[in-house]
């Protein structure tokens, strides 16, 4: 089959248009009816508007709406890297243990913070740092016992399962360390955990969106090393790529990208195994330099929709969109399984 | 063109680092050289260590102890980089990745050449297009190497080791799954590249007749050493002999440079026949497991004869003769006179 020639151009120009379409449905969406023109107003001449729906737009859509644009990019980019490198179609954070990972570090951080501190420093700016870098901690050590299992047992199936399950560890000793804390860390804990894309605020956006285009910056770094990676270990070997350094760089960013997704928003599953897959179908190409800069658009999208969809619109309460993306999200996991038959081909 | 050392192994041993300080030998003390404009076919039993040795020239292992030179310099005294401009590897694993096109896939070899971001100038394009020409993939620029057949796709990763531009190209068993007209183009194509462009080709296969009839030079591994030499310096040394020592049923035979099954003789046939009917028949006749004698001396030995005439054949033993059609009625009826003695 011949490929028609690439109008990279074209494609990206019209996923752009679609995610500032999404970006703007999603601030007009939400328990409180708000009309276009009112939004616009409180936007750009917010003195002239009325307060209460300026609020709302300042304090809850525009964070919520930005903080899923970083979410759906970040953990795509991180699914992407580790896609590539494990030459695994169906490797993501959340599959490998690396969102889990960052849960224990948070936990292990808010409980600690809340004993020492009386949680009172959680909800800064220099808490959320502290979250955040303990969440980047622990992905990365979750990310180190990853590569080195998978470095061990060459069956991909294989580094699948002991991901799940050593997943499913770590989630235990987060919920006995529960057991262990005093009421008021317990407390700021089971707040964090409940997480989600709406809980951010401007604060907390300070900390993510830095870490995060850290995080994607990094990623476009390790472009071509990813692109070598596709032919396997040995071949990217053999065409000189400094393995140490490769591995480092991905290592960096998926840890942060997941790590900091996890510590402001919570576990958020399937995003990071399915964007990949479809930028790969979408943009036909399996280089990274076009299709990092797809997944992170595509990614963005695939969240701005998902939170649109948790909203229900036209009913007043709203859905966790954990829930949401699983149940968007298996049915297509399920497709890429059948469709690569074999797990094994990217 | 000078002729120039390319690969050396003096006393090299390899094998694999285990925990701590043991290591498990695969084969010491090797003694191995390729020269510039050569091709060098590996040749040895399964589990003997080929893919260990290719893989310790190519530095994906290090060497146990000895040394390595690539080009007179020890190995271990390149960064991967340089290394990398000397030497390219293809396997023996099919690479399946979606959505990538020949060109693509080719213009990866120009990795150690390439910016931070692995950008292609227009001396890379112009590299890659004469690589893809050079192994017959003009025209398949923009195939999907997942849409292509398996000959197509190792054509299209020997190509990707040309565009990486290396004096040295190791490829390890390039010619399996292939079908015998690839495996003869993948061949013919690494044999140019060695006479033309003086590179030295270092390649890992079973056939062992192929090897025999195209390569320059022949690295056995045995059970105990390994020989170096021109392909009739080794098989003149009686060593393909000692390579299957441990199967009485295979013998080397070296007007076929291939090795064969030895079958128990069931007796001697006297056959009178002439031209393309000689060689058939004689072929026909031996595969059944009988020797053939064409000469009258030994007649007194003969059990069954058997007559060419004109397009048919006489069979019989004892004065008891049967005229058939073909060769398959021949064969038949021999072995019916074998089972009533």
């Amino acid at each position: 089959m011949r490929r028609v020639p690439m109008k990279s151009g074209v494609e990206f120009f019209l996923l752009f248009l679609v995610l500032i379409l999404f970006f703007l449905f999603d601030l007009l969406s939400g328990s409180v009816h708000i009309s276009m023109a009112q939004s616009f107003t409180s936007f750009f001449h917010p003195t002239s508007a009325d307060p209460q729906i300026t609020s709302i737009i300042h304090q809850f859509r525009i964070p919520k709406a930005i903080t899923a644009v970083m979410a759906g990019a970040a953990l795509s980019v991180a699914g992407l890297q580790m896609q590539t490198v494990f030459r695994n179609p169906i490797a993501g954070p959340d599959i490998l243990g690396i969102s889990s990972g960052a849960s224990l570090g948070v936990a292990l951080f808010v409980l600690s913070a809340g004993w020492i501190f009386k949680g009172a420093m959680l909800f800064s700016t220099m808490g959320s740092w502290g979250i955040v870098m303990a969440a980047w901690l622990g992905a990365g050590c979750m990310m180190l016992l990853v590569v080195l299992i998978a470095s061990r047992l060459r069956d991909l199936m294989t580094v699948l399962i002991l991901g799940i399950l050593i997943s499913s560890a770590i989630l235990s000793v987060v919920s006995v360390l529960q057991y262990f804390s005093s009421e008021s860390s317990l407390k700021s804990f089971i707040v964090w955990t409940m997480g989600s894309l709406g809980s951010t605020t401007s604060d907390q956006l300070m900390v993510l969106v830095p870490s995060v285009l850290a995080g994607l910056i990094l990623a476009f770094l390790s472009a071509k090393f990813l692109d070598a990676f596709l032919l396997g270990e040995n071949y990217a070997k053999s065409m000189g790529m400094n393995i140490r350094l490769a591995y480092l760089l991905v290592f960096a960013s998926t840890s942060i990208l997941a790590g900091s997704i996890t510590a402001f928003c919570g576990p958020i599953g399937f995003i990071g195994i399915i964007v990949p897959h479809l930028a790969r179908k979408f943009f036909r190409s399996p280089l990274h330099v076009r299709l990092i800069p797809a997944t992170m658009m595509l990614g963005a999208v695939v969240m701005l929709a998902g939170d649109l969809i948790s909203q229900l619109p036209g009913y007043e309460i709203s859905l966790p969109i954990n829930s949401v993306a699983a149940l968007l999200g298996i049915p297509i996991v399920i497709w890429i399984i059948f469709r690569s038959k074999k797990i094994g081909a990217l | 063109m000078k002729e120039e050392i390319f690969v050396e192994c003096k006393g090299l041993s390899i094998g694999y680092h285990e925990r701590s300080s043991a290591f498990a030998e695969v084969k010491s003390n090797l003694s191995l050289r390729a020269f510039s404009g050569e091709m060098v076919g590996l040749l040895g039993g399964n589990g003997i260590g080929k893919s260990t040795l290719l893989r310790t020239i190519a530095g994906f292992q290090t060497p146990l102890s000895g040394e390595l030179l690539i080009r007179g310099r020890s190995v271990s005294e390149y960064n991967p980089d340089e290394l990398a401009k000397e030497m390219s590897f293809v396997s023996t694993e099919i690479v399946m990745v979606a959505n990538l096109t020949v060109r693509e896939m080719v213009g990866l070899g120009r990795f150690p050449y390439t910016n931070w971001f692995g950008q292609l100038g227009a001396e890379d394009h112009r590299i890659i297009e004469k690589a893809i020409h050079q192994v017959g993939l003009s025209g398949y620029e923009n195939r999907l190497i997942n849409r292509i057949s398996d000959g197509e796709r190792q054509r299209a990763m020997v190509a990707r080791a040309l565009a990486q531009d290396t004096r040295i190209i190791i490829l390890d068993e390039p010619t399996a799954f292939l079908d015998i007209s690839n495996k003869y183009e993948i061949v013919r194509i690494l044999h140019n590249l060695a006479k033309e462009q003086g590179k030295c080709i270092i390649f890992s296969t079973h056939e062992l007749n192929t090897a025999l009839s195209m390569a320059d030079r022949i690295w056995l591994m045995l059970n105990d050493s390994v020989i170096d030499g021109i392909p009739e310096e080794v098989a003149y040394g009686g060593y393909f002999e000692s390579l299957f020592s441990n199967n009485p049923h295979l013998y080397f035979d070296p007007e076929k440079n291939d090795f064969r099954i030895r079958k128990e003789n069931l007796g001697t046939i006297f056959l009178t026949a002439t031209g393309n009917e000689l060689i058939w028949a004689t072929k026909a006749l031996e595969r059944l497991g009988y020797e053939v004698n064409s000469t009258f001396l030994v007649r007194e030995m003969i059990e069954i004869e058997v007559k060419q005439l004109d397009r048919r054949w006489q069979v019989g033993c004892s004065g008891k003769f049967t005229v058939v059609e073909s060769l398959g009625e021949l064969c038949r009826e021999v072995k019916k006179i074998k089972l009533q003695p």
